[in-house]
Parts: C-alpha cells; sequence; structure tokens
C-alpha cells in the first residue's frame, strides 16, 4: 500500500489515534473495575465502589467458583452447544442466503418478505414452547440449536453481501460445470470470507448466551450452558430479584464471586474475535481473486 | 441431508397434528407427554390401585419442581438422605427463581408440570388462582386430617393461602414480623444516643448520624439512613407500621380501605420526607438496589438499616472487615407518636406447594405424595433439609442449630438449595431453632417473637378481586409512584390525592368494592 | 429428496417459461428449503399464539379453549393507560436511537479503517468491542456507583470542582442521555465488525488508484469507503426502522424509578409491569401485536423509500 505522507494525511493520522485511544480507553475502563473487583473481597469493593486496583488481594472468589464441577460442566457444553449450532446456523443460513441473493429466482421477494415478517411477528414463549416440545426436543441439547438456528438479520446480511458479488464469476463458474452448491461452496463462501467471519461471530455469541431457551427447554440442570450459573449469579447478587427476599433463609452469593464468574464465562467468546480478524485484515480477498 | 429433511417434514406434520390438539381442555391428552418426559414412576404407579400395592414395598417416586435461590443446583447429598428417611425416589428439578414464572406458567399451559410443583411466591400464588378454580391442582383439605403432621400446620395461615374456602396448597411457614432496626452501637455510644424507641428518636438518630460525625475523622461523611428502591421491604412500610398505618388493608367506617387512604400513610411519608430532606439518609434510594444498600453500611458510611433484622449476620460479616471497631446492634418495638406500638406481619407463608392433577393421577397417589410432606415435618427430615446433616452441617447447642463455622460453603452448596422448601415453621414441624452467636441476631429474634405480640395483619391476605389479579401491578405503580415523589418533595398532599383519585378511577374503586364483597361474603 | 425433485419434471417439461426456471433453479430451492421449514416450524407455526391477543387466555384453557373477547386488550392499551406518554417516550428513545447511536458505529469504523498500523487497528477494534459482552445488570450497577448523589465519582467531581450536584440517577432530564449514552458504550465497538466486514470486501486498487490521483484520505474515504458500504448502511437502517420498539427492555427497565417513569416508561417495561409480571398473556401479546404492525408499516415505508432511492432494500 502506499503511504499518505503529506502533512495533512499525517496530522488526520495524529488526530484519528489519539480519539480511537481515548474511546478504547473509556471503553475498558468498567472491564478493568471487574477483573479487579474480582480479585478482592466484598468488603473492599463496599468501600470502593469501583476498583481499579484491588489492595486487598484475594483468589478467594475464583477458588470458591472452582470449587465445584458446575462452572467446567456448563462452561463444556456451552462451548459444545456454540461450536455445533454455529456450525449448522452458517451452513443452512449461508445457503439460503445464497439462493436468495440470485436475481433470477422466482419468488426471492416475497421470501425475504417472509423473513423479514418474521423479525416483526412473533407468536410468543409458549406456542414456541410447544412446538419444541412436541418436536420432542425437550430436555435434548438440539432444543438449544434447531429453535434458534436462523437469524432472520444474520440472514439478510448475508445475502446483501453475496448478491454483490459479480455475477459474472458465477457464470464462468457455471460454464466450468459447477452446480450451485459447487458455486455457493468453492466461489461466493471463499470470496465472502469478512462476512462469514462476522456472522459466524455474531452466531456464536448468540449460542453463547442462550440462557431462557435452557431453562425452558431442558428440565435436567447438569444440561445447562454456563450462562444459566452466570444470570443466577448477577441476578442473586446484585439483589434484583427481591419478590422473596424478606423471606428467603438464603443470603446473596458474594459480590466478589459475581465479578469472577462475570470474568471466567466471558472470557471464552471474547477470544473468539481476535481469532477471527485477520479475515478482516485481508481485504483484498476479492481483489486478489481477480488480479 | 438425505436423512435430514424428510425428518424435518415428518417433525411438521406432527407440530400440526399437535397444534390442532393443543387446547389443553383435556387433562390426560396433555399429561401424557409429561409422563414420558420425567420418568418418574408416578404415572407407572397410577395404574395399580393403592389398595394392590403392599405398604413398605417399593419408594414412592416423586418429580419435585421449585426455583432456584442460590447460585447453583444443589448436590444430592441431602437428597439421598431425604429418601432414606421417607422411603422415596426424589427427582428435584430447579429453575432459576429470576424465569422462574415463565418457566411455571409455559409447563402450565403444555400440561408439564411434575407431580409437586412449588409456587415463586405470593403473587405467583394469586396470579395461579385462575387455573387452581379450574380444577387443574388437587384440593388437600380433605386429606389432612389423615396425617399426623400435615394436621399440625397452623390453621390461620392454611386459611390465607385459601381459595373460594378450600385448601390446594401446603405452606412453607416464615415469621411473621422480622422486621426492625439495625444500627450502629458505637456511633450511637459516642453520641451518647440510646436505642430509638420512638419514631421520632429515629429520625433524631439518623440526623445525628448525618451531622455529628459519628465516625470522628472531622468529616461529613457520613449518613443515618441506608434505604433502597423497596417501599415495602425497605424501611418505608416498616417505618408506617410502627406509625399503625394499616398492613395493605384496614378497615375504616366498617369498610376495608387500602393504606394510602389512612391519615398514618401520608404522616409516614413525612417522617421518611423530613429524613430525606435533612441529608439524613441516602439521596438517591429511590434508585439504590439492594446491593448498594448493603454496601453503604458495609463501608461505614451510614449507620442504620431498616428491614429484616436477619439481615444483621450479612450486614455485620463486611462492616467489620472494613471498621474493625463497628459493633451494631438490632432494635424494634418503636412506638408512635401517641405511645403506640404496632408493627406489620406478612401472611406467615412465603411461598406455596400444589399438586397438579396432570401429574398426579388418582388419591392413591396424591396420598403417597402427601404421606412424603407428612414425613418431611418431621423433626429428622426438616432439620436435614432446613439444616442439613448434624455433625456436618451444624451442631446442636442448647437445644438449638449452630450452623458450623468450618463447613460454610459446604452447607452453602448441599443445603441451602432446600431452605425454602420446608414446610411449615420450626413450632409445626419441629426443626431446630438458629443458635447465633452475634449479640445484635439474638435479639433480632428476641425483638421478632415480641413483633408477632403486636403485628397487624393484612385483613385481605386471603380475600381476592378479579381487577386487582388483572390490574393491581399496574395500579400499584400509581401510588409507589407518588409515594416516592412525596417524599422527594415533587408532590404535596394534594398532589397525591389527585393521584388516588387517579387510581381509584382507573379501577381501584372496584378492588376496594370487590375485596368488600369478598370480605362480606 | 433428489427423486422427490426430479419425478414431476416431465409433466413440467412443457409448461411455460416460469416452470422452466425453476427447474434449472432446482438446486437453488434445495438450498433454500432446510432454512424456509426453519422459518415454517418454528416462526409461522408458533404465531397462531398471535390470536390470543383477542381472547382472555388462561394457560390452563389453551390458546384454543380461551374466551374470545375482541378488541377488549387494545381497548384497554388505548384508553385504559397512559398510552399517549408511553409511546411518545418510546418514540423519542427510538429517535435518539437513529440519530445518536446509529451513525457512530459507522464513524468508529471508518476511523479503524484509516489506522495504518494492523496491530493497532486489532488492539482497538478488540478492545471497543468488549462492552457488547457486559449485562446491562452491571453496566447500571457501575453507572450507578459513578453517578449516585451518595458519593459517586462524577458527583465528587463536581463538587469539587465547585459545582452543584446533580440528580442523574431520579431526575427526569438525564434519563434519556444516560440511556443513550449507555447504549452508544456498550455497543458503538460491536456495531463496527459489520461495516468492518464491508470494508474489507473492498478492493484496495480502487485506493490505489485514487491516490495516484491525488485523493487525500478525506476525499478517499468520501468517494470510495462510504460509497463501498452504502448498501449495508441502508439495509442496517431498515432493519433497525423495523425495530423501532425495540429498545432493550432490560436496559431501561433497570434505569427506570418512580421518579423518572414518566419519561422512562415505554412499552416494553409497560408490558412487563401490567401484563407479564400479572401472568396477563393476552394483553401482552395485544401490544406486542401492536408493536409488531407499527414495525410492520414503518419496515415497509423504509423499503419502498430505498428502492425509490435506488438501492436493493431488504425484500
Amino acid at each position: 500500500m502506499v503511504e499518505d505522507r503529506s502533512f495533512a494525511g499525517r496530522a488526520f493520522g495524529i488526530v484519528n489515534f489519539a480519539l480511537l485511544t481515548l474511546i478504547a480507553l473509556i471503553t475498558v475502563l468498567p472491564f478493568i473495575h471487574v477483573v479487579a473487583g474480582s480479585f478482592t473481597t466484598s468488603a473492599e469493593l463496599a468501600v470502593k465502589r469501583f476498583v481499579l486496583i484491588p489492595t486487598d488481594w484475594s483468589l478467594e472468589a475464583y477458588r470458591f467458583i472452582f470449587s465445584t464441577n458446575t462452572i467446567f460442566r456448563s462452561m463444556a457444553v456451552s462451548i459444545g452447544v456454540t461450536l455445533l449450532g454455529t456450525l449448522f446456523s452458517m451452513l443452512i443460513s449461508s445457503m439460503m442466503a445464497y439462493g436468495l441473493s440470485r436475481r433470477d429466482l422466482d419468488g426471492r421477494r416475497t421470501l425475504m418478505f417472509l423473513v423479514v415478517f418474521t423479525m416483526l411477528f412473533n407468536g410468543g414463549l409458549i406456542p414456541t414452547f410447544l412446538v419444541v416440545k412436541n418436536l420432542g426436543l425437550i430436555d435434548h441439547y438440539s432444543a438449544l440449536v434447531l429453535p434458534i438456528a436462523i437469524n432472520a438479520f444474520n440472514l439478510i446480511i448475508l445475502k446483501n453481501f453475496f448478491q454483490n458479488i459479480p455475477e459474472g464469476l458465477e457464470e464462468s463458474a457455471k460454464i466450468d460445470g459447477c452446480n450451485d452448491f459447487g458455486i455457493l461452496f468453492r466461489i461466493v463462501l471463499p470470496l465472502s470470507m469478512p462476512v462469514i467471519a462476522t456472522i459466524s461471530l455474531f452466531y456464536a455469541v448468540t449460542y453463547w448466551n442462550t440462557y431462557l431457551n435452557a431453562i425452558m427447554y431442558l428440565n435436567e440442570s447438569k444440561m445447562w450452558p454456563i450462562q444459566v450459573l452466570l444470570r443466577q449469579i448477577v441476578v442473586l447478587a446484585s439483589g434484583l430479584d427481591y419478590s422473596s427476599d424478606l423471606d428467603s433463609a438464603v443470603p446473596p452469593p458474594d459480590q466478589a464471586v459475581k465479578m469472577a464468574v462475570i470474568v471466567v464465562a466471558t472470557l471464552p467468546i471474547l477470544l473468539v474475535y481476535p481469532f477471527l480478524q485477520k479475515h478482516f485484515a485481508k481485504g483484498a480477498m476479492l481483489g486478489s481473486v481477480k488480479g | 441431508m438425505n436423512g435430514k429433511v424428510p425428518s424435518i417434514v415428518l417433525s411438521m406434520a406432527l407440530v400440526a397434528g399437535a397444534l390442532a390438539g393443543c387446547g389443553g381442555n383435556n387433562e390426560k391428552e396433555n399429561a401424557a407427554p409429561s409422563g414420558s418426559q420425567s420418568p418418574s414412576g408416578s404415572s407407572g404407579a397410577s395404574q395399580t390401585p393403592a389398595s394392590e400395592a403392599p405398604k413398605d414395598e417399593k419408594p414412592t417416586e416423586i418429580t419435585i419442581m421449585l426455583p432456584l435461590n442460590t447460585s447453583e443446583t444443589p448436590p444430592d447429598t441431602i437428597k439421598n438422605e431425604v429418601e432414606k428417611l421417607t422411603n422415596t425416589k426424589l427427582t428435584y428439578q430447579f429453575f432459576p427463581a429470576d424465569t422462574y414464572e415463565e418457566k411455571l406458567n409455559a409447563s402450565l399451559a403444555t400440561g408439564s408440570l411434575p407431580d409437586v410443583t412449588y409456587l415463586k411466591n405470593q403473587s405467583t400464588f394469586i396470579n395461579l388462582k385462575g387455573a387452581i378454580r379450574d380444577g387443574q391442582f388437587w384440593e388437600i383439605g380433605p386429606y389432612l386430617n389423615d396425617f399426623p403432621n400435615l394436621s399440625k400446620l397452623k390453621t390461620q395461615i392454611l386459611d390465607n393461602t385459601k381459595v373460594d374456602g378450600k385448601l390446594y396448597s401446603l405452606y412453607i411457614g416464615r415469621p411473621l414480623a422480622r422486621q426492625g432496626l439495625i444500627y450502629r452501637k458505637d456511633w450511637a455510644d459516642k453520641l451518647q444516643l440510646k436505642a430509638p424507641e420512638t419514631v421520632a428518636d429515629v429520625v433524631a438518630m439518623a440526623k445525628a448520624f448525618t451531622e455529628q460525625d459519628p465516625d470522628g475523622d472531622g468529616k461529613p461523611n457520613t449518613i443515618g439512613l441506608a434505604d433502597r428502591n423497596d417501599l415495602v421491604y425497605g424501611a418505608f412500610k416498616t417505618v408506617a407500621s410502627w406509625l399503625s398505618t394499616p398492613n395493605n388493608w384496614g378497615e375504616k367506617d366498617g369498610k376495608l380501605l387500602p393504606d394510602f387512604m389512612f391519615p398514618q400513610y401520608i404522616a409516614s411519608m413525612d417522617v421518611m420526607k423530613e429524613i430525606r430532606d435533612a441529608k439524613a439518609m441516602n439521596q438517591d434510594f429511590a434508585a439504590t438496589s439492594k446491593t448498594d444498600q448493603v454496601a453503604l453500611f458495609t463501608s461505614g458510611q451510614a449507620g442504620m438499616y431498616i428491614g429484616a433484622m436477619s439481615d444483621v449476620d450479612t450486614l455485620n460479616k463486611d462492616l467489620v472487615k472494613n471498621v474493625p471497631t463497628a459493633v451494631v446492634d438490632t432494635q424494634a418495638l418503636i412506638k408512635g407518636p401517641n405511645g403506640e406500638l404496632t408493627t406489620w406481619s406478612i401472611p406467615g407463608y412465603n411461598n406455596v406447594v400444589m399438586f397438579p392433577k396432570g401429574a398426579i393421577k388418582d388419591e392413591a397417589e396424591l396420598k403417597k405424595v402427601l404421606a412424603f410432606f407428612d414425613k418431611m415435618m418431621t423433626p429428622e427430615v426438616s432439620n436435614l433439609m432446613f439444616w442439613g446433616i448434624e455433625g456436618t452441617h451444624y451442631t446442636v447447642v442448647d437445644g438449638k442449630a449452630k450452623a458450623s463455622e468450618e463447613n460454610k460453603e459446604l452447607t452453602e452448596r448441599e443445603v441451602k438449595g432446600f431452605k425454602d422448601s420446608v414446610i411449615g415453621e420450626s413450632a409445626t414441624n419441629g426443626s431446630y431453632d438458629g443458635y447465633y452467636t452475634l449479640e445484635a441476631r439474638i435479639h433480632a429474634e428476641q425483638f421478632a417473637a415480641e413483633n408477632e405480640k403486636i403485628a397487624i395483619a393484612d385483613p385481605a391476605a386471603a380475600l381476592d378481586s378479579a381487577t386487582y389479579t388483572e390490574k393491581g401491578a399496574e395500579l400499584q405503580s400509581i401510588i409507589t409512584d407518588a409515594t416516592y415523589k412525596y417524599i422527594y418533595g415533587k408532590l404535596d398532599a394534594a398532589g397525591f390525592q389527585k393521584e388516588i383519585n387517579t387510581w381509584k378511577s382507573r379501577g381501584g374503586d372496584k378492588i376496594i368494592e370487590e375485596i368488600n364483597a369478598a370480605r362480606t361474603k | 429428496m433428489q427423486q422427490a425433485i426430479a419425478k414431476p419434471e416431465p409433466a413440467l417439461r412443457s409448461e411455460s417459461r416460469l416452470s422452466r426456471r425453476l427447474i434449472r433453479n432446482k438446486w437453488l430451492y434445495l438450498m433454500i428449503l432446510p432454512g424456509l421449514l426453519y422459518f415454517i416450524i418454528f416462526k409461522y407455526v408458533p404465531m397462531y399464539g398471535l390470536i390470543i391477543s383477542f381472547k382472555d387466555y388462561k394457560p390452563f384453557d389453551g390458546i384454543n379453549g380461551s374466551e374470545w373477547v375482541g378488541f377488549k386488550h387494545f381497548h384497554r392499551l388505548f384508553a385504559e393507560s397512559d398510552f399517549g406518554a408511553i409511546l411518545r417516550n418510546t418514540l423519542v428513545l427510538f429517535g435518539m436511537n437513529l440519530v445518536f447511536f446509529f451513525p457512530i458505529p459507522i464513524i468508529l469504523s471508518l476511523m479503524l479503517n484509516e489506522l495504518r498500523i494492523s496491530f493497532f487497528r486489532r488492539i482497538f477494534q478488540t478492545l471497543i468491542y468488549l462492552p457488547h459482552f457486559m449485562s446491562w445488570v452491571i453496566i447500571v450497577s457501575i453507572s450507578y456507583v459513578m453517578l449516585t448523589m451518595d458519593g459517586g465519582i462524577v458527583n465528587e467531581l463536581l463538587t469539587s470542582l465547585g459545582f452543584e450536584k446533580v440528580n442523574f440517577l431520579l431526575s427526569p432530564e438525564w434519563f434519556r442521555p444516560t440511556y443513550i449514552i449507555q447504549v452508544i458504550w456498550r455497543e458503538a465497538g460491536w456495531g463496527t465488525i459489520i461495516y468492518l466486514a464491508a470494508i474489507a470486501a473492498i478492493d484496495p486498487q480502487l485506493y490505489e488508484a485514487a491516490r495516484m490521483d491525488g485523493a487525500g484520505r478525506l476525499r478517499q474515504i468520501w468517494h470510495i469507503t462510504l460509497p463501498a458500504i452504502r448498501s449495508v448502511i441502508v439495509v442496517l437502517l431498515i432493519l433497525k426502522i423495523g425495530d423501532v420498539l425495540e429498545l432493550g427492555f432490560e436496559h431501561v427497565y433497570l434505569l427506570l424509578n418512580s421518579m423518572n417513569r414518566d419519561v422512562a416508561e415505554i412499552i416494553d417495561t409497560y408490558v412487563y409491569t401490567a401484563g407479564l409480571r400479572q401472568g396477563q398473556f393476552s394483553y401482552s401479546t395485544a401490544v406486542g401485536f401492536f408493536k409488531s404492525i407499527v414495525g410492520l408499516v414503518l419496515v415497509m415505508l423504509a423499503n419502498r423509500l430505498a428502492k425509490k432511492m435506488g438501492e436493493e432494500g431488504v425484500y
């Protein structure tokens, strides 16, 4: 790449860098608070409220959450569901998106409208529960995947990116004897790595954050993903569920435990993005194929 | 690919077929899948009439659904012991309390409630009354006398849980009146204040804690009262009850009216307003969560906490870490301006347990399940579920249960999940009272006992109103908002009255009418 | 499966051009099929549940068994609540979202794209996307700690600078700014991802050509980057407009208190208090139905407008 070495170009670069540094700082401070908070005690958190560097260092919160295997088991569930779910979702979403991206497809507009329609109207918890139940998915991990297998928003974005791929490429592939499956998997997907990475990330995050479906569809608590544990601790420790609070014989969990479980339950999904980032950096994808 | 598509088509047909028959009127049809879902023997057992089954043969299989109030589902330690003592095979299904109602409603709508269903709290119970009237649950009233322990349950509390005069539930008992004041004894001593005896003393203490530098650091960094965004379990209702405001409903000229229509309610708002105006409490209390309220106290910033006195253990634990010299104490039995001595009480239960007809097929089976609860009300089982295993989770000192210090964490994991599911209370199920070492907590227990003698009960606790069921919460927020606004000085007495009129016109009048009609019925 | 598709072929062969196109695109339809089934089974089948808006739904009577009540619930919403105020609050928050939030991810992604050192670009990208993973419970509680008048950092700072304390948490004027700042803080970085993907697909030769022509960085942004991501912006905008009444229930509910309810009560929070918490399913569904219709009308308008402007739109 040719660098812009003019004065204006440099000034622009410096201002831009400074602004981004500031923004990054603002976004990251509350995180430091959570991480620092997880390494201290609830007593210190009560005094300091916003901790950036703990004075009363303690690993107690981590010892506490790692002292049973619940966190490992639910983490394993989350990782498994996220991986398989994302794979499955990407497969059927990109097939559908590709089909819908082809302008010569009859009924394409109607189908797209039907998809958009589901973003606006939904039948609610109980009718969906009935469907899941009648399909026999209760107490099955697939109940965490199938009911949310396609996200209409993600589908529309995928379709939008696919249809920006020059049709000439597809035509030439067809002449080479590829059928539509071949075009999708050999031409379109490799050319769309940035959006594939993006939508995979979106799906992964959705699966990672699955919470209510797990409670609704899985009666066996051993099958619950990490979000159930996370949310339970956060809600209890934040005193949000005060409907029975005078009456419960059970004191809430410790504040530091709350912070620690946030750190542990968020870290794995945070690591996904940097891993996917290389696909964003390779901006030359399309150009390189052409060239 | 080839296998998947037809199976999806097949499932679609299944769905279509199922939807046609998902009306839910037919109990049996709905109940069938629930049996297959929880492979408990309850449905199997139902095929054999109870008379044929010899006693003490097979353990009764029971599936139990209940809210999870701890971080995670407890392991089977306690469950296994309970099974041994009660000759049962139990399947506990815990669901997070936070979303318990969603789960409960979906299960109810799809006929998948298990044999034993705990509700979440009193308001869930109110919301479920329609289903109860519709005959979805077993009426258990007639059976109670067959069981020596269940028949000990307190009649008055059972009455509070009746629906149209019939009993459908067993209750989880709670001390009637545990609310009072927790305060910094060391601060009071330093400022030469004695334990407050009147509401005026409470106000004076809040002001003194704010103005007279009780922590002696020369900085104006202390406040009196720490309160939170909860008019009921926070300070307000308790203060109001000290001023003898009725408990939710009160009688005036032979008619029941809601508490906010009584002059004492206004007087209570005035007290809170006085404390807030004097900056003697946290200024943001209308937006303060319990966690933040507790932090104000445990950080040594605030010196008073009005609410459940049993919170004193938690408050004290972190406070003494931050302020090693701190001493807390509890106080109750606070008099109003005319020397009247009152406080409020809860209806004696915080939750109930019910028995869906969809899962329990016949009387014989119901009796087996009730027999389990009868055994739960023996001291052995109730202690096991409330305190844990003696020697491990607790020891007995002076006839009271002392929770083990070294196995505290173990108790938290293994026992606490079951605590909120023990039916009855220590007086009826024979479980130990707690043995406490913290002076303030010992006082708290004594005060709670004294409180019961002066407590005002909610006269409408057992009455219901269709309009309340439909719109109660929406209407209540009108009054809640007006109360806060009055305390914050954004609304005067006339403005408050106007809000009451809004409440009345939106459906409040109907609620009053219906409650009074229910009372005379 | 292949056989199933192939069977009707002879019958169709002699038909119109339409059927020939259908046959030619059979693979495409096959690709769409699993997704279509998903939408039918998990989205359209449950939609029959919407009819409870016109019934008095009781869980144990089932959807079919419950009694029809016509427009009773809609009447309650429009006539018996503070509907005007609630709708106004909802629309104001939506407008703020559109004006103050929507452009920020675009600007941020352009700024990130202008970072020439990829190491920094990656670091910044990773940092600003972090907040998306913080739950509202945590964000709101951290905000409380900063903004409270009882020793909050911001108010301490104001007093030390000689200003009066500001009642951020309870005053109606501060609710909306607090809301939108929290939304920006949490979602802006996350929102850049999609635009960065769009930017990554731009052919770098375009930039080189522009630079040869002596275009500065701002002109490159204006003439190359922005036009290239325009269609993504339009699609996201249309979808955002459809989400007009989805403002993050949990977030608003956590910020809501008795003192700011006049501006903070939105449709979702109202439904929660008046409907769901009391088990009033029919009422909540009716309100949701109303929301959906508003969203649908707006999406259709926005989509039409986009098409008039020569864009593809979402359908």
